[in-house]
């Protein structure tokens, strides 16, 4: 989060207004500086727009964009051409460029996103090298040479008192820009591209699209840059060598430089970038070999750049003046079994919800999952699973054991959709699910949990079991654009906060809310991972391992909290190794070894199956 | 004919590059945009060494030298800080960047910015092939552009330290603690990325002089290289190299004089919209069916 989070709430639309005012007069004073002056805050305000516009691909969904120049380059050319050549109407080029760039954008994401994030980085370049090579060998963008740029109109004489119309224009467009980047990071979405970023299992498990999001976010920042193009066009003339492959880098070196994922530093760092080598006059070669001394040493010796280096002073500064944070709350004392009353009705509030609206009249007969005859590999290797049968009752919960290696993990992956079988079909209540994806199969009302907690460590746990209800925000992706000035989202807002309450209350670990999960001990971890998966009120509850690496009495509380579950309803498979807990609390067991059920049936007479006792318990 | 050799030639020197592109990545899964700038620290020590009066072959080699050392600093000093801070970041895709900026500008402020001439041994004799004529230079450079391709790539299958190479790529952590020393082998790897963008420096020297601006356009030929062989292997990106190489010429003969400017890009375009892994992946399917079918049936594992 921003520095905005530490103030009081009561006085930040205060000074919100004040740092409003501060810009205004800013602006007032460039647009009534020297030509020069108004050169530099020109480009100032069209690299901050490009870095913000980087910062939110790289910085919230982690991909590193190379085509920023490019777009920038698409923006800067169709705008001059537009109006020499065609005589469009300024202000009817804009949309032009937000929505053609825009899209562009989105094709240029769909087809680079296919393969690993390296590639989108080397693909993007590509695309940067393509344009420039373009431009400078087409004859209608005039070649090496450019183009030269519309004028920006002038403000009418009863506006004039306010000076430079294009200055203003300017840090308008970066004004608006970065308010709606502000706006993504303060909406419920934010988490969500977080968790797409650093635990894209856990996104896809919540229900979020993820390739579609990234894509989303990427024609973004691509409309953003042709913006930016938009208003580079003024500044003169468009040549190629605005655009070059350097301009990409540039760009990131901003935003590193300004503190990647913080919204305002690539704004200093794009500010200090174009104003630095225009006003230390040096032997230009001198200047380049201090440019790139700069790019190395800051990502070596200060990787979270100017905005991260000030919050280490401030909070080096609080801690000498004996301002210690928050003392981190102490392991929930609370003994299991006693959880607040109305969190439990308020998870049994959201399935009645999820139950009336998602199953498509199918009985209490009707199994939550079926699987038939299930096989696997993983490429061209062996079958990993190898006719499995499973089947799991409404209400019950069903263990899944076998030693490792056997294929637990992966039927699991088969049922929540993130891998794909051979052969053989599965049922979600009643629902044949074989064509589907992970995010179509959560609308079936299936939750899961993984292995190895897969969670986002830079957020907190409430952030975290945000991401969870990301199913349950209706249209959540378009109106974080303005979701600060939205009343919906008011009201969206605090239905959620209750809901993420609620459910870290329920399993028993509210007080660790809002502490940083990089900072929580690993049964935390595990907790919040399972209250993200139970938020939103699934029907079916996948949980992988809950248990492993917990404590013998955050065993026993997790335990409660599953029956508690099932006497709700839910039904639950459970993968776990310890057999003992296995044998106590589940109704059905199935036990797998080497891709083949050995055994499954009700928990007591799995138990005492000598061939189970064999493969698994070792006697 | 002429346009094959020819092509050959010129795509023997985009391979050079795009394998020392690929040596360093397949071990650091790190692509050192500073690899072209290394080709000019070649051309540029090795004319520097032979302006003094130096025997040329010497100054050849100490450029070869010079180019594998700075590739080593490169490391040291832009890569393994950012790797050791976070495994998973790119933010090498802007250190390396620095360090190109650092070697082209720092070359142009030692050595000015005007090309200067390199010690031409071998582009006066020429050997004619066919109906096609070549200088000795660009069948040396044929040669040796071949032989540094299996070499390495017999290198890296056979012995202990190439495989080791693949260890830390796959995964840095586990080789450290089976005993490897992954700094050692990643700076080892860099210098040796080096040494091939030397080698290619001073193979191109003679046709180029030495310019502190060759690392552009040769950095770019031969990232360009690396993405049409895939970075799965070094040798497949000398293969790469070769084809952009005849592709250019082609295009400067059949399109016109200027067409190797953008056809490139043509390419590689196509080939990431087609095949993201590179054109060598089309043999994938075909080397795994293979394979299996030298596999007996049912065996696991």
């Amino acid at each position: 989060m921003t520095a905005a989070s530490r103030v009081p709430a009561a006085w930040r639309p205060a000074a919100f207004v004040a740092a409003l005012a501060g810009y205004g007069v800013f602006a007032y004073w460039a647009a009534h500086s020297t030509l020069y002056i108004q050169g530099l805050v020109l480009v100032a305000a069209v690299f901050g727009m490009l870095a913000v516009s980087l910062d939110l691909v790289a910085g919230m969904t982690g991909l590193y964009s190379l085509g920023h120049a490019g777009l920038f380059a698409l923006g800067a050319y169709a705008t001059t051409i537009l109006y020499n050549d065609h005589h469009w109407n300024l202000f009817l080029i804009l949309p032009t460029c937000l929505l053609g760039v825009g899209a562009v954008g989105l094709v240029l994401g769909a087809i680079s996103l296919r393969v690993s994030g390296l590639y989108f980085a080397i693909t993007t370049f590509v695309f940067t090298l393509v344009v420039t090579v373009f431009a400078s060998d087409s004859t209608f963008t005039g070649g090496y040479g450019g183009l030269i740029g519309p004028i920006f109109p002038e403000f009418p004489s009863s506006l004039s008192w306010a000076g430079q119309s294009v200055i203003w224009a300017c840090l308008i467009a970066l004004l608006i820009t970065t308010l709606v980047v502000l706006a993504i990071r303060s909406s419920p979405l934010y988490p969500v591209l977080l968790a797409i970023r650093d635990a894209e299992p856990f996104a896809a498990a919540a229900g979020a699209s993820t390739a579609a999001v990234r894509i989303g976010v990427f024609g973004l920042s691509a409309a953003i840059a042709g913006g930016a193009g938009w208003m580079f066009a003024f500044q003169g003339i468009v040549s190629p060598s605005q655009f070059s492959w350097q301009v990409s880098v540039n760009i990131l070196v901003m935003v590193i430089l300004g503190g990647i994922n913080t919204t305002i530093g690539p704004i200093l760092g794009a500010v200090f970038i174009t104003v630095f080598p225009a006003q230390v006059n040096i032997n230009p070669f001198w200047q380049e070999v201090l440019f790139g001394a700069l790019f190395v040493g800051v990502i070596v010796i200060f990787p979270s750049g100017f905005v991260g280096l000030v919050r280490l002073i401030g909070r080096q500064i609080g801690r000498s003046l004996g301002l210690a944070g928050p003392a981190a709350p102490r392991v929930e004392e609370e003994q299991p079994g006693i959880v607040d009353a109305a969190a439990v009705s308020a998870v049994a509030r959201a399935e009645e919800r999820s139950a009336a609206s998602g199953s498509n009249g199918s009985g209490p007969e009707t199994p939550a999952i079926d699987c038939r005859d299930i096989s696997f590999r993983y490429g061209s290797g062996p079958l990993v699973l190898n006719g499995v049968d499973f089947t799991v009752r409404r209400a019950t919960i069903h263990g899944l054991i076998g030693p490792n290696g056997s294929g637990k993990s992966t039927l699991v992956d088969l049922i929540s959709g993130r891998l794909r079988p051979v052969g053989g079909s599965i049922e979600i209540e009643g629902v044949a699910v074989d064509r589907e994806g992970v995010t179509k199969r959560v609308g079936h009302g299936v939750a899961r949990t993984f292995q190895s907690a897969v969670l986002v460590n830079e957020l907190s746990a409430r952030q975290n079991v945000q991401v969870g209800l990301y199913s349950r925000v209706p249209r959540l992706a378009a109106r974080s654009l303005a979701w600060p000035a939205l009343p919906s989202a008011r009201r969206d807002g605090r239905r959620l906060r209750q809901t993420v309450d609620d459910s870290l209350a329920f399993v028993g670990a509210r007080e660790w809310g809002r502490v940083r999960l990089a900072d929580a001990p690993h049964g935390i971890a595990q907790l919040t991972q399972l209250a993200a998966a139970c938020a939103w009120g699934p029907r079916t509850l996948i949980l992988d391992e809950p248990l492993a690496g917990l404590a013998p009495s955050e065993v026993e509380h997790a335990a409660s909290i599953l029956a508690k579950l099932k006497s709700t309803g839910v039904s639950i498979v459970l993968i776990e190794h310890q057999p003992r807990f296995v044998f106590a609390l589940c109704d059905e067991v199935t036990v797998l070894a080497a891709g083949e059920v050995v055994a499954s049936g009700p928990a007591a007479a799995v138990r005492e199956d000598e061939h189970v006792r064999e493969v698994y318990l070792g006697q | 004919m002429q346009v094959l050799l020819s092509g050959l030639a010129i795509g023997a020197i985009y391979g050079l590059v795009a394998m020392g592109f690929a040596i360093a990545f397949y071990v650091t899964r790190v692509i050192n945009f500073a690899e072209g700038q290394l080709l000019m620290v070649g051309v540029m020590v090795a004319a520097w060494f032979a302006r003094t009066g130096l025997d040329p072959w010497i100054a050849i080699v100490l450029g070869i030298l010079a180019a594998a050392a700075v590739g080593a600093v490169t490391y040291l000093v832009a890569v393994r800080p950012v790797l050791a801070f976070d495994r998973f970041s790119f933010a090498w895709l802007v250190s390396t960047l620095g360090v190109a900026l650092i070697l082209e500008n720092g070359a142009a402020l030692v050595w000015g910015p005007t090309s200067r001439s390199f010690p031409a041994l071998l582009t006066g004799t020429s050997v004619h092939v066919g109906s096609a004529t070549l200088t000795l230079q660009e069948v040396v450079t044929i040669g040796v552009a071949i032989a540094a391709a299996i070499g390495f790539e017999l290198y890296r299958r056979r012995t202990l330290f190439g495989k080791l190479g693949m260890a830390i790529a796959h995964d840095p952590e586990m080789a450290t603690a089976l005993g490897a020393n992954t700094v050692l082998v990643a700076t080892a790897a860099f210098a040796l990325a080096g040494a091939f963008a030397g080698l290619a420096g001073v193979l191109i020297g003679p046709i180029t002089y030495s310019n502190p601006y060759l690392g552009d356009t040769y950095g770019i030929a031969g990232f360009v290289a690396l993405m049409i062989g895939g970075t799965s292997r070094p040798a497949a990106a000398m293969a790469g190299g070769l084809l952009l190489g005849i592709l250019g010429e082609a295009a400067n003969k059949l399109i016109d004089t200027q067409a190797s400017d953008w056809f490139p890009f043509v390419v590689v375009v196509v080939m990431l919209l087609v095949l993201p892994e590179g054109l060598l992946s089309l043999a994938a399917p075909f080397r795994r069916a293979v394979r299996r079918a030298r596999a007996p049936a049912g065996a696991t594992g």
